[in-house]
């Protein structure tokens, strides 16, 4: 019987009194001083940073990097939860997120998919893993590089090619690109639009909506070091804060905003710090190891589906090919480059997944390799093989009105009971003092 | 709210102060606060979160608190409301309803008209009742419209127009305008608080023996290109009359439309009587001059009538 949504009430702020004047070192160490606490779950703490320098003798002005970036990959961390099977099916599903953007890529260069593509490499294990969390009532909202949680979610990599591909069949019938579509009936999956941090207010919306309905759910959503930027970003999480909505926010900071470094983003050192200014739980994991963002993930959709509101995880990882497939990214520095190459999440996980723990074969990756590529040709040919939409066939589709008949709009979980029972109003309505007559 | 539980309404001070004009008042004692629900100032996530609740099939009522504030959120419904049903096959049974309008001192940031902002926008729909009846059966259609209403209520009209109401349960269909006054000399196209200067220009000019029809038209989009077309064929003069401001208000939409549907009944050219293109000034005398006047739409009249 899940617990029944509660609503937040506000607390009384604690206020430190004194009979005597305190010394400035007493104050200074008072026990009203607030302490916090960001959980930092990763196996090693880089310190860099991406400064602007100026060429003297050529006046061109570039990004360089401050900071020891020798060390080697640390281990993967063991999961807490994961059992093999599990870590291979996500393992399963980063290799299809890998190879179904590098069959995009090709299909871009021989001119067959419509304006851009957008790649999340070097981020499959936090899209991966991080969607392996949700159950079937959740709720996910995916930005541009979570096509692997699109993926684990249930769409084929048909619909996402026929998508970028602008074919007639595509989920949104030719009529938006890349990753704008969704499902509100069976997958659960909220589409995005182009502005950023929407979608963490949309998935407050649909935590708000399901709680009315008697269900706590996790409403799982992504931002970027530079999305998060945005006022909407603010907004909506302090709401879902407030309202105690259980979105479970993965803010990706893979240091790049299309050519803007992290660094001329924001001015706090971690992201998930910015948690204490919205008064939820933060904590910060390797964004490249897989048993990491599912271990944070799922102990935020726990919490969420407990009713006790939203999270804020910052994963650490670096975007590994420019802000679409036109952009070079050579205002990346080489030697960052270098150093998230060693960290790449497939690579470090097939080392855990077949050296370390010994729970795949050698051959049984091979056969797997050969799967996830053997169906990625058969959607490849699917997705080509699809028409182009035309103008009249496109009538044929929702309009821009939902006119009665259209749609049978009903609560997708359960009737709402709160304020059901039949009673008159004991307020007698009077002439009231209003803001303007 | 009573007849369907999927309704709730989210804004600013709506809950136990019942809203700045108590529109509210008394809704969360009878329906309690998770379905009254008092929010942070934060506009932009106000419609979002209406718009997440729409997608599991409720129908959530957003206030704001002037309508001024509806700039706050213009992404929000532009980019994520209007577009959903078309990109995505998500209907967004969402209603966004404030306070509009001057006449009421209330400077630039609390008296403004924002309508063809949306009128522009494909995927919403926008309404302004003038009368209590037609705010009851209005709010009732547009809740139970699949798609995102915007709902102008003008604050001068809030405690002006007082009317004895059917209690049952009536609807007024969106789209439809309604002959508030029948007349044949020519016609005054309006809506909003400026129904009653048209109203109260027409019993000037009956003395004159010049007889005006007033159209309310009650929905701006859809527009009821029907009924428009009807009056100027019945009369071939016409006047548009709004509060909002005169560059690209509705009054030029009206035109175009006329121009396509009746041009050849007409025996004038179309006057607008708008607003002056600025923003709404504070001072009263600023803002009478500023607003439009019974005075405007009397000379208006009798210029037509001798055109």
């Amino acid at each position: 019987m899940p617990k029944k949504p509660e609503m937040p009430r506000n607390k009384a702020p604690k206020t430190a009194t004194a009979k005597t004047k305190p010394s400035p070192d007493a104050e200074a160490a008072s026990s009203s001083l607030r302490c916090y606490n960001i959980p930092d779950y990763r196996l090693e703490h880089p310190e860099f940073s991406i400064t602007m320098e100026r060429d003297a003798a050529t006046d061109e002005t570039r990004y360089s990097i401050d900071g020891d970036l020798s060390a080697d990959p640390p281990p993967i961390r063991d999961s807490k939860y994961l059992k093999r099977e599990q870590c291979i099916e996500i393992y399963r599903w980063m290799l299809l997120n890998r190879k179904m953007e590098s069959v995009l890529e090709s299909l871009y260069k021989q001119s067959k998919v419509v304006g851009g593509v957008y790649f999340g490499l070097g981020q499959e294990g936090c899209s991966c893993a991080s969607a392996y969390a949700l159950r079937k009532d959740d709720w996910m909202g995916p930005m541009i590089r979570n096509q692997g949680a699109l993926l684990v979610r249930g769409f084929s990599p048909a619909d996402i090619m026929r998508q970028y591909m602008a074919k007639a069949d595509s989920p949104t019938f030719g009529r938006d690109a890349s990753s704008h579509f969704g499902d509100i009936k069976d997958r659960n999956v909220a589409a995005p639009i182009s502005m950023l941090g929407e979608l963490v207010g949309i998935l407050a919306g649909v935590c708000l909506g399901a709680r009315l309905q008697g269900r706590n759910i996790a409403g799982l959503t992504y931002v970027g070091d530079g999305g998060q930027s945005t006022g909407v970003t603010y907004e909506s999480l302090n709401f879902a804060a407030v309202q105690k909505l259980g979105v479970v926010l993965v803010v990706e900071n893979n240091l790049w905003g299309y050519s803007t470094p992290a660094d001329m983003q924001f001015r706090v050192k971690d992201l998930a710090e910015r948690s204490i200014a919205y008064g939820i739980p933060g904590v910060i994991v390797d964004g490249t190891d897989p048993c990491q963002v599912y271990d944070a993930t799922h102990e935020a959709c726990e919490r969420a589906r407990q009713g006790e509101g939203p999270t804020m995880i910052e994963a650490k990882m670096m975007r590994m090919k420019g802000h679409a497939i036109h952009d070079a990214a050579q205002y990346v520095p080489k030697p960052l480059f270098d150093y998230w190459q060693k960290r790449d999440p497939i690579a470090r996980f097939e080392n855990y997944l077949v050296n370390e723990k010994k729970w795949l074969s050698r051959d049984a990756h091979e056969k797997l390799v050969a799967e996830v590529d053997a169906y990625l040709e058969q959607e490849r040919a699917a997705a080509e093989s699809s028409p182009m939409p035309t103008p009249d066939q496109d009538s044929a589709h929702q309009g821009v009105y939902c006119p009665p008949g259209c749609h049978d709009i009903k609560p997708k979980y359960a009737e709402v009971k709160y304020g059901t029972a039949k009673k008159a109003s004991a307020k007698s309505r009077q002439e009231a003092e209003v803001h303007l007559r | 709210m009573e007849r369907d539980s999927s309704v709730f309404c989210l804004g600013e001070d709506i809950g136990i102060y019942g809203g700045a004009f108590k529109v509210t008042d008394g809704l969360i004692d009878r329906f309690g606060p998770e379905r009254v629900i008092d929010t942070p100032i934060a506009e932009m996530a106000i419609v979002n979160a209406a718009y997440g609740a729409a997608l599991t099939g409720l129908r959530p009522v957003a206030e704001f608190q002037f309508i001024d504030f509806i700039g706050c959120a213009f992404n929000q419904i532009t980019n994520l409301l209007a577009k959903a049903h078309f990109r995505w096959g998500a209907p967004v049974p969402v209603v966004l309803r404030g306070p509009c309008g001057g006449g009421v001192h209330g400077g630039p940031f609390h008296s403004q008209n924002p309508e063809m902002y949306f009128v522009h926008t494909p995927g919403m729909k926008v309404v302004a009742p003038a009368t209590a009846y037609d705010a009851k059966g209005l709010i009732k259609s547009a809740i139970r419209d699949n798609n995102p209403v915007l709902f102008l209520e003008h604050k001068f009209l809030y405690r002006r127009i007082k009317e004895e109401l059917p209690t049952d349960d009536y609807t007024v269909e969106i789209g439809k305008a309604k002959v508030v006054r029948e007349g044949r000399h020519l016609s005054v196209i309006t809506y909003g608080a400026m129904l009653y200067i048209a109203l109260d220009a027409a019993e000037i000019l009956a003395k004159e023996g010049i007889e005006l029809e007033v159209i309310d038209l009650r929905s701006l989009l859809p527009l009821d290109r029907e009924t428009i077309a009807n009056t100027v064929r019945k009369t071939n003069k016409v006047i548009v009359l709004h509060e909002d401001t005169k560059t690209g208000g509705i009054a030029g939409e009206i035109a175009a439309c006329i121009n396509e549907d009746a041009f050849d009944w007409l025996d004038a050219p179309i006057t607008r009587i708008a607003s002056t293109d600025s923003p709404v000034p504070f001072s009263p005398p600023l803002e009478e001059a500023f607003l439009p006047r019974v005075e405007d739409v009397v000379r208006e009249a009798r210029r037509l009538k001798a055109y």
